[in-house]
């Protein structure tokens, strides 16, 4: 029998995040079967969405809007090489609409909003209010976890909309207004390539990169350990992670919507 | 004197605004002065590169493999599904890397950065620092802030090869276009100046989010709550103003070409 010693450091080093993401997999279920039976608080998930949504809604502004401007910049310096200015304003709705303001939006989303979530359960985690909830026969969760799950879920297509509607106005005032096409054009031509059903699309999918944020932010702040130094860990987790998360799933989203097989 | 006549929000934003603008000078003479203690550098560039590294190479592939899939997309309507691999070369080496690597590091390194120094002031720790006639801003900040301006650039490069790394694997794999087809517009699309232009900047935004979470984290309030706000905000703000200031920064690069 050889000694098995020397492989216990590695097979903890690989079943750790293994252990982690049962451990997350465990969590989002007791989530998930707490927000499908009552007690519900409608006021509760009202109140974080409201506080996400107005704090988030600065910082999608002020990134969605420069990145539309930018894609105006770069795409006329592009198609003027080909004298096809005139699929500037189809490119810009494409490129917002698909990509940009669902991607960006949910990026600030758990850069604010998530972050902000999961330093707070890992205050009351750290301050033991958290255990104060159940000792007063309170289920934690689903007072305090739930809300928050649902609100970041509601409060992020509806920023992904308010980001789409800033990229686009930021790809025209630079296009129009700085650079002098005629806005007849860029109106005109903005619908040649995309339709409703890409908002749709972008909702549906910050639907699921909101959910995903809620879940990943309260998971880090539930579990939050060893003062105040957990809570930044926590955050700093919460923001990675789900930023990984929810750009490897939208690969799989756009292969599954557009990524169809085959020469041009 | 304060002007009262303002509404609050935008007081205390202007207040932030004129404490970070004094932190930097403050900092600035400090580092002009002491100097980062030797052999720091390295080691905080080393730091900040490897712990942001694997998370950058994940994210910039899965970015090199949407810009593939959507270029295509945009382009096939208009018969030009060969332009992927210049729309690749294009968006990537020009806007995306240099912004996603600067994301990446500020929500890894940046987040870190505000958090540790958060700590430090909430236990007295910096205070203890000037105890001992160690200047706090030269010995904390001026090591990460000439470590995060050597490795941002190197990341950036690293992050531009793995988009079009991925790109060609989906174009070709996945959209069945032909490979050096791709090579050829992806070449053509960009010059040896545009890498240039993205590892400058790199730098820019190596100062911005060094100098943004550690004036977050000196400022940091009282208690866990404290270092939660301190490691959220440094990630959003300089976040917020990486994406502003390349805007202006693109007009100037790229904004006169023909």
């Amino acid at each position: 029998m050889p000694d098995l010693a020397i492989l216990a450091a590695p097979a903890a080093a690989v079943l750790a995040p293994v252990r982690a993401l049962g451990r997350f997999s465990i969590f989002a279920g007791q989530v998930l079967r707490r927000a499908l039976r009552p007690p519900w608080y409608p006021e509760l998930v009202l109140e974080h969405c409201w506080t996400t949504s107005t704090r988030c809604m600065v910082p999608v502004i002020a990134v969605c809007a420069p990145f539309g401007m930018v894609l105006s910049v770069q795409g006329l310096s592009i198609f003027s090489m080909f004298g096809a200015q005139r699929l500037l304003s189809s490119l810009v709705s494409v490129a917002v609409l698909r990509e940009l303001a669902p991607i960006l939006a949910s990026v600030l989303v758990a850069a604010q909003g998530g972050s902000s979530c999961a330093a707070e359960l890992g205050a009351m985690r750290i301050k033991e209010e958290l255990d104060a909830t159940e000792v007063m026969a309170v289920d934690s969760i689903q007072y305090h976890v739930v809300p928050r799950v649902l609100a970041l879920t509601l409060a992020t297509p509806l920023l992904n909309v308010v980001g789409a509607t800033a990229g686009i106005l930021g790809g025209f005032f630079t296009a129009v207004v700085v650079k002098g096409e005629p806005a007849g054009v860029f109106i005109n031509e903005m619908w040649t390539l995309t339709g409703p059903a890409d908002v749709w699309g972008g909702v549906v999918k910050t639907t699921v990169f909101g959910a995903i944020i809620g879940l990943v932010s309260s998971y880090h702040g539930y579990y939050a350990r060893g003062g105040a130094a957990g809570v930044g860990q926590a955050v700093n987790e919460t923001v990675v992670r789900s930023t990984l998360a929810f750009i490897v799933i939208n690969y799989f989203l756009t292969s599954a919507f557009f990524g169809s097989v085959g020469g041009p | 004197m304060t002007a009262s006549w303002l509404p609050s929000p935008l007081r205390s934003f202007l207040h932030q605004v004129g404490s970070y603008a004094w932190f930097v000078v403050d900092f600035a003479r400090a580092t002009a002065r002491y100097g980062p203690p030797p052999g720091q550098v390295m080691e905080e560039a080393w730091r900040i590169g490897i712990k942001s590294l694997p998370i950058l190479l994940v994210i910039s592939a899965f970015v090199g493999t949407n810009i593939a899939l959507q270029g295509y997309n945009a382009f096939r309507p208009l018969g030009g599904g060969r332009l992927v691999g210049m729309f690749v070369s294009l968006a990537g080496v020009r806007e995306l890397a240099p912004i996603i690597a600067a994301a990446m590091v500020a929500a890894k390194a940046g987040t870190e950065m505000a958090s540790q120094i958060g700590v430090m002031r909430i236990r007295e720790q910096i205070d203890a620092l000037e105890v001992m006639a160690v200047n706090p801003y030269a010995f904390l900040v001026a090591p990460r802030l000439f470590g995060i301006t050597l490795v941002l650039p190197a990341l950036t490069l690293i992050s531009i090869f793995m988009m079009l790394a991925s790109g060609y694997l989906v174009s070709v794999h996945q959209l069945g276009l032909n490979g050096s087809v791709f090579l050829e517009f992806a070449t053509q699309g960009i010059a040896a100046v545009d890498f240039l232009y993205g590892m400058l900047k790199a730098v820019y935004f190596g100062l911005v989010i060094c100098t943004v979470s550690c004036f977050f984290g000196f400022t940091c309030a009282r208690g866990p709550e404290g270092v939660g706000e301190a490691t959220n905000r440094a990630v959003v703000v300089s976040a917020v103003v990486c994406v502003c200031s390349n805007y202006f920064i693109s007009e100037i690069l790229y904004g006169r070409l023909p």
